[in-house]
């Protein structure tokens, strides 16, 4: 197991390398919060509440969500993957005595763990700045499950980077699989405009796909919304997790033998 | 006792490879008809390698030599034959059999640029379960066989192609593999730095008793390295045997390199 913290650590350390990096990362979720502060503000112009939300329990959804999404950075692995199968250099990972997806895992580990103590600090800081009066639920079991259920969301999608990466054994190229499902995040998670907005036959629909519980659902949760579909959700989540690894497993079998290394 | 570490019998590997016309007459049919032609990357191929052996392999460019050490690291499966390393199918990728060989590829870099060698050395301590006492042992005998003390803490990415060439060879030392497979550790290399590298390579097969496959255009490599050669020419075993006896007549070398890219001698 040391090995693992050993990647995640390593890759932690290539992210302080840059100052420029950890200083303009920093700033750009200030910058967010900022613009959601204006267009909420505006919006929320002569009105107490729009749908279920105050104005401060929108931002309070939106730091959090915007907070969520911005751990959820797997999709460098996919492309990591992919150029590498493509250059032929993939070996580096099949060389080593480590579980490559494993590898990729706690790769993630440790470029989020970075980016998590950086935004979260942004996040506090801006809550303060603004005198937002957060709005977390009071209910300790639903706040359990939402940060369960988030790093589970996260898992899910470095799952789903990962598979969509090895497709490149198979298909050569992924941009089509990674545009479907860049397009399908943006619209079910609800990032930019709370899912509660949509009509209900839509997020019924949505309700079934893991993405709605990747960020949308533990913020919602996390700010005291849609209580009720908290064990159902982890449920769900959960379900997806163990699912895409059997897929997981029987791509990577079926895939691998197809590999040829050519570029070395 | 059986010493053998690496046996092959008629081991073969066929590619698969997109074909089409040229221009953009050529690139529209393809949409709709695609050409596939198979290409005998490795034919039949026969050897066995015992313990502490120093093996050069060489063969012009497109001679199947790296697809060979792919498919004996288990980078690759084989279309057909038998293979066994140290008693394993390498193909089936085991834990066990990959912390027991290493492989540098002159071209391929199992070192993170943006930070130290000592970085990369102490991942690679965990990743092989490598004990601390152990480690140490091992790290300071290379730093020392390669002079390379005072680069250790640098940023990878501002080494030069010998220093770098350096740290990859003692991070894929650091576990005391029984087999070293080396794909071109001098190429780019100047004199000086691929005499050192080659003098590191015989003190590790020497005195670690470590046996080393050895793929190098540069002639000289293999001259001075492995009293033992085999040549691959497209795709098959052409010469198996005394180094010595393969370099005595030159023109040897060359009707091997005909087809094929150069010898630097």
């Amino acid at each position: 197991m040391y090995k693992y913290w050993e990647i995640s650590k390593v890759h932690m350390k290539e992210q302080l390398t840059w100052r420029a990096d950890v200083v303009f990362n920093m700033l750009f979720t200030i910058v967010k919060i900022l613009f959601a502060y204006l267009l909420w503000g505006i919006i929320f112009q002569g009105k107490s509440m729009i749908g279920q939300f105050t104005f401060h329990g929108m931002l309070s959804y939106y730091i959090v969500s915007s907070f969520l999404s911005q751990l959820e950075m797997s999709s460098g692995i996919s492309w990591e993957i992919h150029d590498r199968i493509r250059q032929g250099s993939f070996s580096k990972y099949m060389v080593i005595p480590v579980s490559v997806q494993a590898y990729f895992v706690f790769m993630e580990i440790g470029v989020v763990g970075f980016y998590f103590l950086f935004d979260l600090i942004a996040a506090v800081v801006w809550k303060f700045a603004f005198r937002i009066r957060f709005q977390f639920t009071n209910d300790p079991l639903i706040m359990v499950i939402a940060v369960v259920m988030a790093v589970l969301g996260l898992l899910f999608m470095v799952q789903l980077s990962f598979l969509l990466g090895i497709m490149t054994l198979k298909y050569q190229g992924i941009g089509t699989f990674l545009m479907i499902k860049n397009n399908l995040m943006e619209l079910v998670t609800g990032t930019i405009v709370p899912l509660a907005l949509f009509p209900a036959g839509v997020v019924n629909v949505m309700k079934y796909l893991p993405f709605y519980y990747v960020t949308y659902l533990p913020s919602m949760l996390l700010t005291g919304h849609c209580e009720q579909e908290a064990l159902k959700g982890l449920g769900i989540m959960t379900a997806w997790c163990v699912g895409i690894q059997a897929v997981i497993r029987a791509t990577w079998k079926k895939y691998i033998k197809k590999y040829d290394g050519v570029g070395i | 006792m059986d010493r053998t570490m690496i046996k092959v019998e008629n081991l073969s590997k066929t590619y698969r490879r997109y074909k089409k016309k040229e221009g953009l007459a050529g690139s529209l049919t393809s949409l709709f008809h695609r050409e596939y032609e198979e290409k005998d990357a490795v034919r039949n191929v026969s050897f066995s390698i015992g313990k502490g052996e120093f093996i050069g392999l060489i063969g012009p460019n497109g001679a199947g030599k790296t697809t060979l050490v792919k498919m004996l690291t288990g980078i690759i499966a084989p279309t057909s034959g038998m293979i066994d390393v140290m008693g394993y199918y390498p193909n089936d990728m085991k834990n066990e059999f990959k912390k027991r060989y290493a492989v540098v590829m002159g071209q391929k870099s199992q070192l993170f640029f943006e930070l130290t060698a000592n970085d990369t050395l102490r991942l690679f301590k965990e990743i092989y379960e490598i004990q601390e006492k152990e480690f140490k042992k091992s790290k300071e005998y290379f730093i020392e066989l390669f002079g390379v003390k005072d680069l250790m803490d640098v940023q990878v990415r501002t080494l030069s192609l010998g220093e770098r060439m350096k740290m990859e060879l003692i991070v894929a030392l650091l576990h005391n593999p029984e087999v070293l497979f080396l794909d071109e550790p001098t190429i780019g290399l100047d004199i000086v730095a691929s005499r050192q590298i080659r003098g590191f390579l015989k003190e590790v097969n020497e005195k670690k008793g470590t046996t080393i496959m050895l793929t190098s255009h540069y002639m000289e490599d293999i001259r001075l390295l492995c009293p033992r050669s085999i040549v691959i020419h497209e795709g098959e075993k052409i010469y198996d045997g005394d180094t010595a006896k393969l370099f005595e007549d030159e023109k040897t070398i060359e009707e091997i390199y005909r087809k094929g890219g150069e010898v630097h001698v």
